[in-house]
């Protein structure tokens, strides 16, 4: 692996790791501590910072990828935007004639799927183009 | 889209790992390329053609079916 590709898929990781911690420390304070208000909606808008930290990262590793890499990365990224798509229709029709459990179907608990989505794609892709 | 790649490097006496590194892409993807579930772009293809010495149409022809 060239040098360029193994720095960016590097930062990837190193920011995908700490947008995922700053994620989990937000949740976990705004589900535990009593803040007020403004301050809990302040706090929301944290892990976004280090969201868009590492989509920058994330889109620079996918340049230094080969054209095998980002056919296989774009592919992930439609089956996983596809999938979540579905959910999210499913969901929003199944809400006009059931009434959904807010603890089990609220977004918190929906996040952690659409990155299931993308590992599934990444999965298919994979298999498609490598035979792994 | 057929092509004679691994018949190239046969030539030549390269592994996979070899040609990969010679035109910058990763093994896995001269793998995908060698058995037909990717078709590369013309760059790539020249560049495969430049370091196995020979022309596009050598290492890559249309089928009946293209």
């Amino acid at each position: 692996m060239e040098p360029i590709k193994k720095q960016a898929d590097r930062k990837t990781l190193i920011y995908s790791v700490l947008w995922a911690f700053v994620y989990m420390g937000c949740l976990f304070v705004l589900k535990k501590a009593e803040l007020s208000k403004s301050a809990g909606i302040l706090l929301s808008f944290v892990p976004t910072v280090f969201f868009v930290l590492f989509i920058y990262h994330y889109i620079r590793s996918i340049s230094t990828m080969d054209e095998v890499e980002r056919r296989i990365q774009l592919e992930a990224t439609v089956w996983g935007f596809s999938l979540g798509l579905l959910l999210l229709m499913t969901l929003g029709l199944l809400d006009l004639v059931v009434v959904l459990k807010k603890e089990d179907w609220s977004f918190i608990n929906l996040i952690p799927m659409f990155f299931l989505f993308y590992v599934i794609g990444i999965f298919i892709s994979r298999r498609k183009y490598n035979g792994a | 889209m057929k092509n004679s790649i691994k018949v190239e490097r046969a030539k030549k006496n390269w592994t996979q790992e070899d040609l990969a590194g010679k035109i910058g892409i990763s093994r896995q993807s001269i793998n995908s390329i060698e058995t037909g579930r990717f078709i590369p772009s013309t760059v790539l293809a020249l560049k495969m053609a430049k370091v196995f010495g020979t022309d596009v149409e050598t290492i890559f022809q249309l089928e009946k079916t293209d």
